[in-house]
């Protein structure tokens, strides 16, 4: 088991940790990282609530069953962004709003399909990630 | 003596074996759709839609139905539809008789809809691209539906022999598709059958289509996969192997007949293998016993001589050839299914084991007998006008044409003969079991069409000359109909019935020569090279499988010195005088050089230590290390990731650790490697180490061209109204590779959760 101060802080830090994986997501396209970084900072969050709390208070207390479906829908997202200009007519990816067009901002955050692509890979690697945590903690818990 | 419980339970699973399930109605439901929509839209002359897909590619879905989409469309969907309800009674006793589920119904429901969307697809494409894809798909429901029966075996490699035949011999006909795109900027049918002329790139690159074409049409060398894909269930034999998957290869020769044309010596190719085709499937059938078999071998023969037709070419030609699809496809599909009903009625499959049902099942007799009648080209059937035009289209070639045509409905008219008097002929056999009516009255139906044919042809012969226009780009006049007189084709008829009279009734003499060429086959034949391409393609990939995963050292080795000997192999070839200079070192470049330093000290460590968590620990340092050299020259994006997954991976690394008993953990820790090997690893590292430091230190030497790839992404970056260049990379200029490597991720995650035991999973 572990320590007292080791839980107060992990379960002090998940809010926190995911407050700052969605703003490393929003502001990717302003500033230093991206979708990938986001999910990485969010999978972090996770895992140290698995190292300090054990997988089975984690399962109660976070859908992380749920984590092979968010990556799924993380690849569907992209998918969708890669496919629906393509059956609009443009080019597969094409982003929109195109260049020199104007971009509504709401602070530091572009409404650009660009940004919804970034969401995809943030969703993909968070349920790829927990997924692998989840498996790896599972063995663990076999174990006597 | 049964209990009235379970008589009641048997009462019931009757009940539900005759409702229709819904995945079984809505089958026939898109299956009626479709064959609705095609028959208005050729009435209506014709019509489709044209829109941009990928027009970087130059890429269109571009559809019409034009009269050869009308031709085969229609026989899709049409006999598409009569098939589905036959399967809908059918497929719930094949699945009792194996014990299974009848859910599993579904299943085979879906992919014969997908095979039906993709077959209608594949006839009104008017993009080869958009061909080509739809002939894979198709391909790839053949072979979900060949492989319906998983437990077995023999039909899972016979539905592998058909995905590999079919979908093998497509890249040849990707081949020639992007030579003719090479050539003529295009991939638009209606746009290539205008440009294209006479020349070695388009004949090779038809040549190339052509073959594909021909294994998807069963044709020798690559006939062996049809008999073999009798392992699917009865219903997909008379959809797949009667009207539509083998359809398609002949489909494809009309679609680019204008093309072939331009060159006599593909025509003569293609009548040297419809003639070989039409001899030696008609002869197998003629020998085979099995029901299905038969029907197969007799498919190949009749698909030769639509190929043949093909390669006579010309009005004759072509419009004989349509016709001929059509009149087929109609009896065969019900030929298949009669034996589907024969053997759920008796139990036989084979012509050795059937006989006399013609009292039993007069019905299915009837219908059964129209559609022999019609293969066979007895007059008043439809078949009769086939041979008919059949024959025109010969003699018009030459007279030595006009005997193996002679010859060929010689041996059609002995083996199906051989057909229908074995399964209705004979002795009555005693327990017979009743079927659906869903079972017999697709086979009445098509039997009367066929009957139909053979007096109001008219229809009929509209729809395969406007099939014939489509093929020959010009207009095409069919006129089949009686004439009693002794015109050529009339004797050449009565011939073929003499004589297969003749085969049919001393067929027991020819057995020993027959048994002789399907021995022959057996050892030489195409079939015996697919197994052994098959096997020796095997064990070189379990041999090389072998060598990379014998530890992780040679895991490792076996990329790195392949891989380098071929940079290495670039790099000599190519000029780079110059280009790999390592520059010098300036005073500013000193923390950077630290933070190498460390990466370096840790990567020494790691050679000494020997124990797990240790080596762990110290692999994450140089990570950690790596990640503050990625920082100082630049890279904050790149930094935090490294940061982050070193981070991630350290802590799994130790978890994985942790789960490996201890004792092990110290056996293998305290395992030696032989000198000889340390010294080559050893010799490996420092080559590919010193090689990579000189190569990436003499790169980061070189001034940034302003020209660049670099420069270019920082300049487009706010068009796409970015400041982060390398997300603006990640999610836009290169979004593809990232839409890529995102899925190569979640199918790592998929499989971490399918190798979890089920129990274990959240």
């Amino acid at each position: 088991m572990t320590s007292v101060l080791t839980r107060m802080v992990a379960r002090a830090l998940l809010a926190p940790t995911l407050v700052v994986a969605v703003a490393i997501l929003v502001k990717g396209y302003a500033d230093v990282g991206d979708g990938f970084a986001a999910g990485a900072v969010a999978a972090l969050g996770v895992l140290l609530q698995y190292v300090a709390f054990g997988r089975d208070a984690v399962l109660q207390a976070l859908p992380v069953a749920r984590a092979p479906f968010v990556a799924m829908t993380g690849v569907a997202i992209g998918a969708c962004v890669f496919l629906v200009p393509a059956l609009l007519g443009d080019a597969p990816l094409e982003h929109s709003p195109a260049a020199g067009d104007e971009v509504v901002h709401v602070g530091t955050l572009e409404l650009i399909t660009a940004v919804v692509f970034d969401g995809g890979v943030f969703l993909l690697v968070l349920g790829a990630a927990v997924t692998i945590i989840d498996a790896i903690a599972a063995q663990g818990a076999e174990e006597p | 003596m049964r209990s009235p419980g379970s008589q009641t339970l048997v009462r019931e699973e009757r009940n539900l074996r005759r409702r229709i399930s819904w995945s079984a109605g809505s089958a026939i439901a898109v299956a009626a759709a479709a064959f609705l929509a095609l028959t208005v839209t050729w009435a209506v002359g014709g019509g489709g839609f044209d829109l941009a897909w990928a027009p970087t590619w130059g890429l269109r879905l571009a559809v019409e139905v034009d009269g050869l989409a009308a031709l085969y469309g229609l026989l899709a969907a049409g006999i598409g539809v009569l098939v589905f309800v036959y399967a809908s009674a059918y497929v719930p006793r094949h699945l009792a008789h194996q014990e299974r589920p009848r859910g599993e119904e579904a299943r085979l429901h879906a992919a014969m809809v997908l095979f039906l969307v993709s077959m209608v697809g594949l006839t009104v494409a008017q993009d080869l691209v958009l061909l080509f894809v739809f002939w894979d798909l198709t391909a790839v429901a053949s072979w979900l539906l060949i492989g319906f029966d998983r437990a077995s075996r023999d039909a899972r490699l016979s539905a592998l022999m058909a995905l590999l035949v079919t979908t093998v011999s497509a890249v040849p006909m990707l081949v020639g598709i992007l030579m003719l795109r090479a050539e003529y900027g295009t991939t638009q049918l209606p746009e290539l059958l205008a440009a294209a002329d006479t020349g070695p790139v388009v004949t090779a690159a038809v040549a190339l289509i052509a073959v594909a074409a021909l294994a998807k049409s069963a044709q020798v060398p690559f006939h062996f996969w049809l008999p073999r894909a009798m392992a699917a269930p009865t219903p997909v034999s008379a959809y797949l192997h009667s009207a539509a998957m083998v359809a398609a290869g002949v489909f494809l020769l009309s679609r680019l007949h204008p093309l072939i044309a331009l060159s006599p010596r593909l025509l003569d190719a293609l009548m040297v293998v419809g003639l070989t085709s039409m001899a030696i499937g008609g002869a197998l059938a003629l020998s085979a016993d099995g029901f299905k078999r038969l029907l197969a071998y007799s498919t190949v023969s009749q698909y030769g001589y639509v190929v043949t037709l093909l390669g006579v070419g010309g009005a004759a030609g072509t419009g004989a050839a349509c016709f001929y699809v059509l009149a087929h496809a109609l009896a065969k599909s019900a030929l298949f299914m009669t034996a589907g009903a024969v053997t759920e009625a008796t139990g036989a499959r084979a012509l050795s084991e059937s006989g006399g049902l013609a009292r039993r099942m007069p019905l299915l007799a009837f219908g059964s007998g129209a559609a022999a009648a019609g293969i066979a080209a007895l007059p008043l059937t439809i078949g009769f006008f086939k041979d008919e035009l059949f024959f025109t289209a010969a003699l018009e070639r030459g007279v030595a044409l006009g005997g193996f045509a002679v010859a060929g409905a010689a041996l059609t008219f002995a083996y199906v003969a051989r057909f229908w008097t074995g399964v209705f002929l004979g002795a009555a056999p005693a327990g017979v079991r009743a079927v659906e009516a869903r079972l017999v009255w697709p086979v009445v139906a098509l039997g009367v069409l066929v009957l139909a044919g053979g007096v109001f042809v008219g229809p009929f012969a509209s729809l395969a000359a406007d099939g014939a226009a489509t093929a020959l780009g010009a207009p095409v006049e069919l006129a089949p109909a009686y004439h009693l007189d002794a015109r050529a084709e009339n004797l050449m008829a009565v011939a073929a019935y003499g004589c297969g009279l003749l085969l049919f009734t001393g067929r027991r003499r020819l057995r020993a020569a027959l048994e002789l060429l399907e021995h022959a086959g057996h050892v030489v034949g195409p079939e015996r090279l697919y197994g052994l391409t098959l096997r020796a393609l095997n064990r070189t990939s379990n041999r090389l499988h072998d060598i990379e995963v014998r530890d992780l050292r040679a895991r490792v080795a076996a990329v790195i010195v392949p891989g380098a000997t071929l940079v290495a192999i670039g790099v000599v070839v190519t000029p780079t005088q110059g280009a790999y200079v390592p520059g010098g070192v300036a005073g500013a470049d000193a923390p950077l050089i630290a933070a190498l330093a460390a990466c370096a000290v840790a990567a020494l460590i790691v050679t000494r230590l020997r124990r797990h968590l240790a080596l762990a620990l110290a692999l994450s340092a140089l990570g950690f290390a790596l990640a503050t050299a990625y920082s100082l020259m630049g890279a904050p994006d790149v930094a935090l990731v490294a940061v982050l997954i070193e981070t991630l991976l350290t802590l799994l690394f130790v978890g994985v650790l942790s789960l490996v008993p201890s004792d092990v953990l110290r056996r293998e820790s305290e395992l030696r490697e032989s000198r000889s090997r340390r010294l080559r690893d050893g010799a490996i590292a420092c080559a590919s180490g010193v090689v990579t430091t000189l190569v990436v230190w003499a790169a980061f030497s070189r001034p940034i061209p302003p020209q660049g790839m670099a420069t270019r992404h920082l300049d487009l970056a706010p068009d796409a109204h970015g400041k982060d260049v390398v997300t603006v990379i990640l999610a836009d200029f290169r979004g593809l590779d990232t839409l890529v490597e995102i899925t190569v991720v979640a199918v790592a995650a998929l499989a971490v959760m399918m190798l979890r035991p089920a129990e274990a999973r959240a």
